[in-house]
């Protein structure tokens, strides 16, 4: 049996694992004031391409939770890191609404094309302005891949398809910056000084946020809110470190068992 | 201009494979007509034609995603309550809505079936490269999790089809191209032999 290092960081997901929707997981609050109680770490993950962390951060903190800006950390957050990184001018294919994240990169004259849910840029003329741009040797990022999301009317294209046809065209691959990319828990870690063995992942998706995390390195808790289905821990292989009914107990585990 | 009549002349037969899919096989003439050529529709084998050929031996009607100027070749085709999608190189009917729309179908399908007039990357027009078919059939491919039947170069029924009204087998005929894949690939994986032309999409 390896030696286990302390834990110092813990990654918890948010819709489905602190809060579904407007609504916040019983108890979650408080068991978030006691984790906060212990020498760790805490950031907050999600897989989303038009919300701004100041919009999450003011849902968040509406439903009474004791959240900072910085500690926030998103597919788009990893997006931008990942263009800064890079030094690239991107093209943002993005929701408006996710503009903010990208303020203070620069815009003109692009080398890079940035892919998020945006359907209102997925038409010919612009699709054509990013194939082009790939071609010429500008990189691709893709803020996720989802194939199809529900909506009141239906199901709706995601902004995978359109990914994989660009990727196609132009015979290159995107580099995936969400969750369940083995990068996007790293980027989460850093500037935390915590390593991924020394960090443990909290969330409702057995694939993306536990299977992830456990594929970087760190320990992954399933919880059976959210969009957990009975059995889901059986679906990743190794098995999550833990499944439990929810944060609080997700909370409780971590305090007596892991510290 | 002169080498197409020197094809002619010398006894070799001839006939245009093409995936245009902008326009009629009447209307793909005229244009060629206008600018010098001399050629027939019954010498040029185009998707449209090969694809309404297939739709109605496997009793299929379908929902169309295609140019507008193509759709006159489906004008015969019962499009009633459609059970399967077409695509074609649609241009600017490429939006979010249209193939949000032709998804949907497809998802809903207890068997979806999607066939692509081409498979090809981008082609080349006066204003640049563009996406082409095949791009957005990739889409629908990874949206619905299905594979597309492909129906033009560089499908082997489409070479095949094209050598059957010349009656010439595949090892006495060559194919000029200038895409590596649809045109080269296509024709060599028949048995005919190809050229590579460094012109249009060649890059």
């Amino acid at each position: 049996m390896s030696v286990r290092r302390a834990l110092k960081a813990v990654l918890v997901d948010l819709n489905g694992t602190l809060h579904v929707e407007d609504s916040a997981i019983p108890g979650a609050q408080e068991a978030l004031r006691r984790l906060r109680s212990a020498p760790l770490t805490v950031r907050f993950v999600t897989n989303t391409t038009k919300e701004s962390k100041r919009d999450l951060l003011e849902r968040l903190t509406g439903l009474g939770f004791d959240i900072a800006e910085h500690e926030i950390f998103t597919s788009l957050t990893a997006a931008r890191n990942l263009l800064e990184q890079q030094q690239v001018r991107p093209l943002l294919l993005v929701d408006d609404r996710a503009l903010p994240d990208f303020a203070g990169i620069g815009t003109d004259n692009p080398n890079a094309v940035v892919v998020g849910l945006a359907p209102e840029h997925f038409h010919y003329e612009m699709m054509n302005r990013a194939f082009r741009l790939i071609l010429e040797g500008a990189p691709l990022i893709a803020i996720h891949k989802a194939r199809y999301f529900k909506k009141k009317d239906g199901l709706c294209l995601g902004p995978g398809p359109f990914v994989t046809g660009l990727e196609y065209a132009t015979d290159t691959k995107a580099t995936v910056v969400g969750k369940p990319e083995k990068t996007f828990f790293l980027e989460a870690l850093r500037g935390t000084g915590c390593a991924p063995e020394e960090a443990v992942m909290i969330g409702d998706d057995c694939r993306d946020d536990v299977g992830g995390a456990q594929q970087a390195g760190m320990r992954g808790i399933l919880v059976r809110t959210g969009k957990y289905r009975p059995a889901d821990e059986d679906k990743i292989n190794p098995a999550p470190y833990l499944t439990c009914e929810n944060f609080p107990e997700a909370v409780e585990h971590i305090l007596k068992q892991m510290l | 201009m002169p080498s197409l009549c020197r094809i002619k002349a010398s006894g070799l037969k001839l006939q245009l494979c093409t995936n245009e899919t902008q326009a009629t096989r009447e209307d793909f003439v005229r244009k060629l007509r206008g600018l010098g050529f001399d050629i027939s529709v019954s010498e040029v084998t185009a998707p449209a034609p090969a694809a309404c050929h297939l739709l109605r031996e496997r009793g299929l009607r379908p929902h169309l995603l295609v140019h507008h100027d193509l759709v006159p070749e489906f004008a015969e085709i019962d499009k009633t309550n459609p059970n399967c999608v077409v695509l074609g190189d649609a241009a600017e009917n490429f939006t979010y809505a249209n193939l949000n729309e032709a998804f949907r179908l497809l998802i809903g399908m207890e068997k979806p079936v999607l066939i692509s007039l081409g498979k090809g990357r981008y082609y080349k027009e006066t204003d640049g490269l563009k996406l082409d078919v095949g791009a957005y059939m990739k889409a629908l491919e990874y949206a619905c999790d299905v594979q597309a039947e492909v129906v033009g170069k560089p499908a082997k029924s489409f070479f095949e089809s094209a050598l059957a009204e010349l009656g010439v087998p595949p090892e006495q005929a060559i194919m000029i191209g200038d895409d590596i894949v649809s045109d080269v690939g296509g024709a060599q994986k028949c048995g005919m032999r190809a050229l590579q032309v460094r012109t249009g999409k060649y890059r």
